[in-house]
């Protein structure tokens, strides 16, 4: 496994590249292992799927890889970042520029509006306000909610705060994407839309996709590759 | 990330909780309110004093005195017989009454005097300016044969409030000049009762007379009808005279042999009179009016002229130990003048090494500036708990808002927030916090001075007669800069903890978290 990784790999070709990773919970004396050694590549443009039942470990990988958390070992390598050597102010940063996600429950902060929540992560990347106001704008114009952006996420339907935190993704043009379940708590119709959304971004600016789902049929639509997982290994061989 | 955005997070996170951030900033607004004002009005008292003491000299002057006390009467409570059977503690304490009542019956108590080679002494002390003797004599006054009774008093050749007092003629040209100011007041009563009159007395001769003083016990006796009017010359010329023949006229009295041996055993060996009045003549070189209700509020001064005939000191010194009888007495005071008031306490020492009493406004001063000092440092004290109560406020309501915004925290975490980002968004609510109750405490208090002040200096003019200069209230920059610096510092630790909760919080646990 370990030699079809080093083959087409000169740091430039994958996006991802998880090398034997785990990550456990719990105290040392009684670790419950939520990921148990797992390895994968995903290619710079690739659109993958992680599919699996829910705590097969799928949404433990997306936050690896999202660097939310810290693998308890094994190597990983998201665009060029060391993930698990990085400093808190690297991964910090990492977060904000290099991948966008998206979560199923939304995660938009309700006191801020659509455009303020959208506008977030570039604050914290330094931005200009004057950019900020037109990035975000475009950003909320590309999801259809130009008109909506000093709502506040209450004032918006489930498929609306969802497109808010799509734009929000996508605002600081990050290489990868992290969806987890992004359609879980939209209806059918408004799930398609919010997935051609992301289809859309994706295929426009070469970005990498990486969709967590249990959801068979969205896997299939919407990515070339799916990686199966259970309980916290990789059911497939991935390459 | 940019530094206005890194403040516009916690303002817009304040402005959120507009209730919780009032209650949290009002805590710190009472605490500084009360810092402040503590701070404020123990600095103004303490200025105020400083200027109502250099309004004059006052504190360059030393009351000295005579020192009281049992001179040759050194008689130990052992040495005195206690006579008849009675227990131990009783004889005791029948000892120290009689050696109390014997002391108290003392002709001569004075311990150290003020003579003329103390004087002397006093003025050769290093730092002394000079020694100005304060000479209070009574008398008699005599213009054109007419005469009054008087209180003779020793002025200085440069005195402010006798030069805004003088009605005709001027003040002394030296401090040894043969020369007397006289009041309006004497001259009335001397019958000088026009205008014209009282300017025509300038360059006239004013005599003063003193009967020779005794001072050995001895019987009175009081036959004159009480009215309200002085004894007079004549009188007092008549007593001389009786007082004179009295011992051996007893003789001519109608008393039983018992009495007459009882009277002449009380007044043997008294020692007659062997002189008549002694006097001194002065010319007069101006005339003083009396002293209006603004001036009777002015602020005591042991140096100011209160009596109707008015001597150069030096002059008034001089005649006060030429008075028979007078000169072994020593006088009654005098206030050194010290060159700088840096050396005035070093001089107060030394005069008090000597044994003689001392008096001077710099001490009550000290003694006062260290009881505000006490009382206010006290204050300020109080306030500063105040402040870390409000302090303790502000931790508690900002880790509830840590716990409450978990998932808004994860958020951000997830969107690019570094730890300091949120650490620093923590800290920042607790300084701001601090900033605005600061400055809103010091506001407070800088508005509430007004009426404070106000309030304040009715009560010193309508109870002390002082009329106070500037605010009771001082709000230097230093001040400013404490409260507000004190409230920011307190709040901002209080963050701290909060601010670290926050930083540390798990992305991936609070996005879970509902």
């Amino acid at each position: 496994m370990l030699n079809s990784l080093s083959k087409p790999s000169n740091g430039l070709s994958y996006a991802v590249r998880a090398v034997e990773l785990t990550k456990s919970y719990g105290t040392p004396a009684a670790p419950v292992a939520a990921l148990r050694g797992v390895t994968f590549e995903v290619q710079r443009g690739e659109r993958v799927a992680l599919l699996g039942k829910s705590g097969s470990g799928k949404s433990t990988v997306l936050n690896l890889l999202g660097g939310l958390d810290r693998p308890t070992s094994g190597s990983l390598n998201v665009a060029g970042n060391d993930l698990a050597h990085l400093s808190g102010k690297h991964l910090a940063r990492f977060r904000s520029t290099t991948v966008g996600m998206i979560f199923q429950s939304f995660n938009l902060i309700p006191s801020r509006t659509a455009f303020e929540n959208v506008e977030l992560p570039m604050i914290f990347s330094g931005y200009a306000p004057r950019q900020r106001q037109i990035e975000a704008q475009s950003a909320l114009e590309a999801v259809g909610l130009g008109n909506r952006m000093r709502h506040r996420p209450a004032q918006l339907s489930g498929g609306e705060n969802q497109r808010v935190a799509v734009a929000r993704s996508l605002v600081n043009r990050p290489e990868i994407i992290l969806a987890d379940e992004p359609t879980g708590n939209l209806d059918s119709a408004t799930a398609r839309e919010v997935m051609d959304l992301i289809l859309n971004h994706v295929q426009t600016h070469g970005a990498t996709l990486i969709l967590v789902t249990h959801d068979e049929e969205l896997a299939s639509t919407y990515t070339n590759r799916v990686i199966r997982m259970k309980d916290g290994q990789i059911q497939t061989e991935p390459f | 990330m940019r530094f206005t955005d890194l403040l516009k997070l916690p303002l817009v996170a304040l402005w959120q909780q507009k209730v919780r951030t009032l209650l949290t900033t009002l805590g710190v607004v009472f605490g500084s309110f009360v810092l402040a004002a503590s701070l404020s009005i123990g600095q103004g008292v303490q200025d105020t004093i400083e200027r109502m003491s250099h309004r004059s000299d006052f504190l360059r002057k030393i009351r000295v005195g005579p020192a009281w006390g049992d001179s040759k009467t050194e008689e130990k409570a052992e040495q005195i017989e206690i006579k008849g059977e009675m227990q131990e503690d009783k004889r005791d304490r029948i000892r120290k009454a009689t050696l109390q009542s014997k002391q108290r019956f003392a002709t001569d108590r004075m311990r150290i005097k003020l003579t003329r080679e103390k004087l002397q002494e006093l003025a050769a002390l290093p730092h002394v300016e000079s020694v100005v003797p304060v000479i209070w004599q009574y008398g008699t006054a005599l213009i054109d044969g007419q005469a009054q009774a008087v209180d003779i008093g020793s002025g200085r050749p440069v005195d402010v409030d006798c030069q805004r007092r003088l009605v005709a003629g001027r003040l002394f040209e030296s401090s040894s000049e043969t020369a007397a100011l006289v009041s309006e007041f004497l001259l009335y009563r001397l019958g000088l009762t026009d205008d014209d009159a009282v300017k025509s007395v300038v360059g006239r001769t004013l005599r003063l007379e003193f009967r020779p003083q005794h001072h050995e016990p001895g019987f009175s006796l009081s036959l004159r009808k009480s009215d309200d009017t002085d004894v007079t010359r004549e009188e007092l010329a008549v007593l001389d005279k009786i007082r004179a023949q009295l011992p051996t006229a007893v003789t001519k009295l109608d008393l039983n042999p018992a009495d007459l041996q009882t009277l002449q055993k009380a007044i043997h060996g008294v020692a007659r009179p062997t002189s008549g009045p002694f006097h001194a003549d002065f010319k007069i070189v101006g005339v003083l009016r009396l002293r209006n209700e603004e001036e009777q509020k002015e602020p005591w001064d042991p140096l100011r002229v209160e009596t109707e005939v008015v001597l150069p000191f030096e002059t008034a010194t001089d005649l006060y130990f030429r008075v028979p009888g007078q000169n072994k007495q020593g006088i009654g005071q005098a206030i050194v003048i010290v060159d700088d008031e840096q050396n005035a306490k070093e001089v107060f020492k030394k005069i008090a090494e000597t044994g003689l009493s001392t008096d001077a406004l710099l001490e009550y001063i000290e003694r006062e500036r260290l009881m505000y000092l006490m009382i206010f440092g006290g204050m300020t004290c109080v306030a500063a708990v105040a402040l870390l109560v409000a302090a303790l406020g502000i931790a508690n309501t900002m880790l509830m808002s840590v716990l409450e915004r978990t998932r808004e925290i994860g958020i951000m975490k997830a969107v690019g927030a570094g730890n300091g980002h949120l650490q620093f968004i923590f800290l920042a609510e607790g300084a701001l916090i601090g900033i605005s109750g600061g400055v809103c405490g010091l506001l407070l208090a800088w508005g509430a001075s007004f009426p404070g002040d106000a309030w304040v200096r009715t009560i010193v003019t309508r109870d002390l007669k002082i009329d106070l200069e500037g605010s009771i209230f001082a709000f230097p920059p230093w001040l400013i800069f404490v409260v507000v610096s004190f409230a920011v510092l307190v709040t901002t630790l209080a963050a701290v903890f909060p601010a670290r909760r926050a930083a540390r919080i798990d992305p991936v646990r609070a996005l879970r978290h509902e």
